[in-house]
């Protein structure tokens, strides 16, 4: 993992009848984006609401960009963006008057054409001038996440931010994050859909009940969580290839068409001996996937209870 | 940051501004210039009009127009800052704004200035219009000077009370509760006694209508009360100065409660010594305002005083404002025990102590002594014949204060969000029930029992000689004594409490 922009140490959240957030600690550093996973009631918001500051902790540390939360909560606050997983606009106001209000307050350099840039980054240029009142729900979400954008802040924290948006929306905030991810931001996102997250998440932490039940990258999740079920196509050889893997050690063997899948208990580097193995020995291998990579699947076998 | 640089009070303009201003403008210029058409009748044809003189009618029509300034900027101002407030905040617009590095002080500004705007101008064309009657009137350009001054202020001062409501009232509209309620009482007391009332200068009610130099109307028995300085403890002082310095001594601190809220909604928005230093002012300018009627020789007037007495008793009417204030400052600076509960996580210690350095109790006890000597100042010269109506009046407010906040913890620990509703429950049952029983089976000594009546009765026998015969001060105290019993009980249920809330500290269950 690079450097950590964002660390998380013990932290505790309590409510008066429950402990929203236990013990958890975690880091995010430049260039991860990290899939905060968890049921409804894991405490994804209200960790992301105390990293922010919002929420008061009982316990525990929060740094952003090397900022701790308790002493120099003004500095950190120039480090974060959050965006919430509703969407507090001005109604009155157009898309463009409710960015120079951030654009001010964050005491943005050349606020037009950055709010320009986030306008157009976040497909809104054509509504700039439109009312916050006369945008759809999408387009709000959209709206925020070009206000969290707007200071360009190191880290970012966002809560559910494709709950809104239509499936067009959704590819074009993957690109968005993927972007960040490639620009050195540290961005923590939560959301239930956890296969959009599978394709840019370089980490995940799993919550439930207010505990991290696991964090880690995805390979080592995927690891973590034991067996995983491998899929293999090939061109030809299939025979061969099945003998390769019935000596292997792997479970569940099926063949299919041009192909097999089975579980696979070792570790990473077993698996690319095995994978070594079928390709010296001539099998022609054109599809190689592991689907204990998908966070689904880590989260399935995670054991959380609740997917929603 | 100049004020046309906060992104607050500038997006509140735009708000405003969009949501339009010009028919609000016209509507008040339209009130301000049929009254200077008015004045302008009466000049052109004074014959037609029952005024005596041209001042006369001006001072009527000017004193017209501010009324509608009043009620445009101060009550309307009020209500616009609190439910603005109100709403941005259940929006999530407020937390969206304390993320940015706005410091609470910009955003508090922001509000202040920025969600009244409409009312703002509105009373600027007013007061346009005014100087123009005051003019046309021939009345002194310090009538209007002075009175747009005390108007001004006393937005700027309930303005700050107006962002504190914003701040913690759940629903955006009940904002209008507080102009709602100065409305209603301040009447009720601002005419009562005039000179002696410190509501009258923490609004400017007497400096108002002592501006309008009312000494050509002193013969007659209403305005008699509105003219000449008042005194604190027997020193004048002009009665806007009074005003001035009671609204910026005041403003201080509620600048400061709705800074820290800003900053930080988990914390109490006083600080304890404030709360003591703010009720110490309050309480000291009002005994310092009524000094001059006994001069510390309560019960007997002094000479020349009139002899209030007969018609109000004025320090019961004080005795019940000084419970008042004190259940307001108690309610504020009292901690939630969910506060308290959170601490003891982080310390570690979840023991009685913290409970007790925590609560309100120990405050209650601090302004019970400063209630205690701001009433000595009364009745000091006289205290060896008078201990007795002391005794009583201070074992009465030692009764109300601990019962008050030991209810309020009790209530909070045990009932939680219901706790409100337990609250006012049995203040009612404590305070006000004995009085509708004595009405209902014609027994006044049922009413004696209620928490406020030894207090109150034993200010009220300010000329010696009383209706409750020569033993009544010792019933009272028998009263006061009793009623420290239900102090008592209450505490045993309050530290019960305390320690339940501990007990779950020490075993926190897990999330749903």
């Amino acid at each position: 993992m690079s450097s950590p922009l964002l660390t998380i140490e013990h932290l505790r959240v309590d409510f008066p009848e429950v402990v929203a957030v236990n013990d958890l600690s975690l880091t995010v550093g430049a260039g991860d984006v990290c899939g905060l996973i968890g049921p409804n009631g894991a405490g994804k918001t209200t960790t992301m609401r105390a990293i922010s500051g919002l929420q008061e902790s009982t316990r525990g540390s929060v740094r952003v960009g090397g900022h701790e939360l308790a002493r120099e909560p003004d500095e950190l606050k120039k480090c974060l963006g959050f965006m919430p997983d509703f969407c507090p606009v001005y109604e009155q106001l157009t898309a463009t008057e409710f960015l120079d209000h951030f654009a001010r307050a964050y005491d943005v350099p050349n606020r037009a054409s950055r709010i320009f840039e986030c306008l157009e980054l976040t497909w809104l240029t054509e509504k700039r001038n439109a009312l916050c009142e006369e945008l759809s729900r999408g387009m709000k979400q959209r709206l925020v996440l070009a206000k969290t954008l707007l200071p360009d802040p190191k880290v970012l924290l966002l809560d559910e931010p494709a709950s809104g948006l239509d499936p067009l929306g959704r590819i074009e905030l993957r690109k968005i994050l993927l972007q960040l991810r490639d620009a050195g931001k540290a961005v923590l996102i939560s959301s239930h859909i956890l296969t959009e997250l599978s394709g840019f998440c370089n980490t995940a932490a799993i919550m439930e009940r207010g505990k991290l039940v696991t964090f880690g990258t995805i390979a080592e999740l995927g690891q973590k969580m034991g067996r995983r079920r491998m899929s293999v196509k090939w061109r030809a050889d299939g025979g061969k290839a099945m003998d390769i893997l019935k000596s292997a050690n792997v479970k569940n063997l099926e063949a299919a068409d041009l192909g097999a899948t089975f579980d696979f208990d070792g570790n990473a580097d077993a698996l690319d001996e095995l994978l070594k193995t079928l390709v010296v020995q001539g099998v022609r291998v054109c599809e190689w996937r592991g689907s204990g990579d998908d966070l689904e699947q880590i989260f399935l076998q995670s054991g959380a209870k609740e997917l929603m | 940051m100049k004020l046309s640089e906060n992104p607050i009070f500038l997006t509140q303009k735009r708000l405003v501004h969009r949501a339009g201003v010009l028919a609000a403008i016209l509507i008040a210029a339209l009130i301000g210039l049929s009254l200077l058409s008015g004045l302008i009748a009466y000049l052109s044809a004074p014959i037609s009009f029952g005024f005596r003189s041209p001042q006369e009618a001006g001072k009527v029509f000017y004193g017209w127009i501010i009324g509608v300034e009043i009620l445009v900027l101060i009550i309307g101002g009020f209500g616009r800052i609190s439910k603005v407030l109100a709403e941005d905040r259940k929006a999530g617009l407020l937390d969206s704004n304390r993320l940015t590095p706005l410091k609470p002080a910009q955003i508090v500004i922001g509000y202040w200035f920025g969600a009244p705007l409409r009312e703002v101008y509105m009373s600027a064309v007013l007061a346009g219009i005014g100087l123009v009657v005051v003019l046309l009137g021939r009345l002194p350009l310090t009538l209007w000077f002075g009175t747009q001054i005390l108007i001004v202020s006393t937005a700027l001062f309930l303005g700050l009370l107006a962002v504190l409501m914003g701040l913690v009232i759940q629903r955006p509209q009940n904002g209008a509760v507080v102009p709602a309620l100065l409305i209603v009482l301040l009447p009720l007391f601002s005419f009562i006694m005039p000179k002696y009332m410190l509501s009258n200068f923490l609004l400017p009610v007497y400096s108002i209508v002592n501006l309008f130099d009312t000494r050509e109307l002193a013969d007659e028995h209403s305005f008699r009360d509105w003219s000449g300085s008042p005194e604190i403890f027997g020193v004048p002082i002009p009665p806007v100065v009074l005003t001035l310095g009671l609204q910026i001594g005041i403003g201080i601190f509620l600048w400061r409660a709705a800074v820290r809220k800003t900053a930080n909604p988990f914390r109490s928005p006083l600080f304890r010594w404030e709360a003591v230093v703010l009720f110490g002012i309050l309480l000291f300018a009002q005994h310092g305002l009524m000094w001059g009627v006994w001069h510390g020789h309560f019960p007997e007037l002094s000479v020349g005083t009139r002899n209030f007495a007969d018609e109000a008793p004025m320090l019961s009417i004080v005795h019940c404002g000084t419970l008042l204030l004190a259940a307001i400052v108690l309610a504020f600076a009292s901690p939630l025990p969910e506060r308290v509960r959170l601490e003891a996580l982080r310390t570690g210690v979840g023991n009685f102590p913290l409970a007790f350095s925590r609560s309100a109790l120990p405050l209650a006890l601090v302004l019970l002594a400063v209630a205690g000597i701001a009433l000595l100042t009364q009745c000091a010269a006289e205290i060896s014949s008078n201990w007795m109506i002391f005794t009583v009046a201070f074992g009465s407010l030692l009764d109300f204060f601990l019962v008050f906040v030991l209810l309020l913890e009790f209530c909070r620990l045990r009932f939680k969000r219901r706790a409100l509703g337990f609250v006012c429950l049995w203040l009612f049952v404590l305070c006000v029930l004995p009085f509708i029983l004595a009405g209902v089976f014609s027994e006044a000594a049922i009413g004696r029992l209620s928490l406020l009546s030894p207090g109150v009765l034993a200010l009220a026998n300010s000329q010696g000689s009383n209706d409750y015969g020569s033993a009544e001060p010792d019933f009272l105290l028998l009263i006061v004594l009793a009623q420290f019993g239900i102090a008592v009980l209450l505490f045993f249920g309050w530290r019960d409490q305390w320690r339940r809330l501990f007990a779950r500290a020490a075993a926190i269950p897990q999330a749903k």
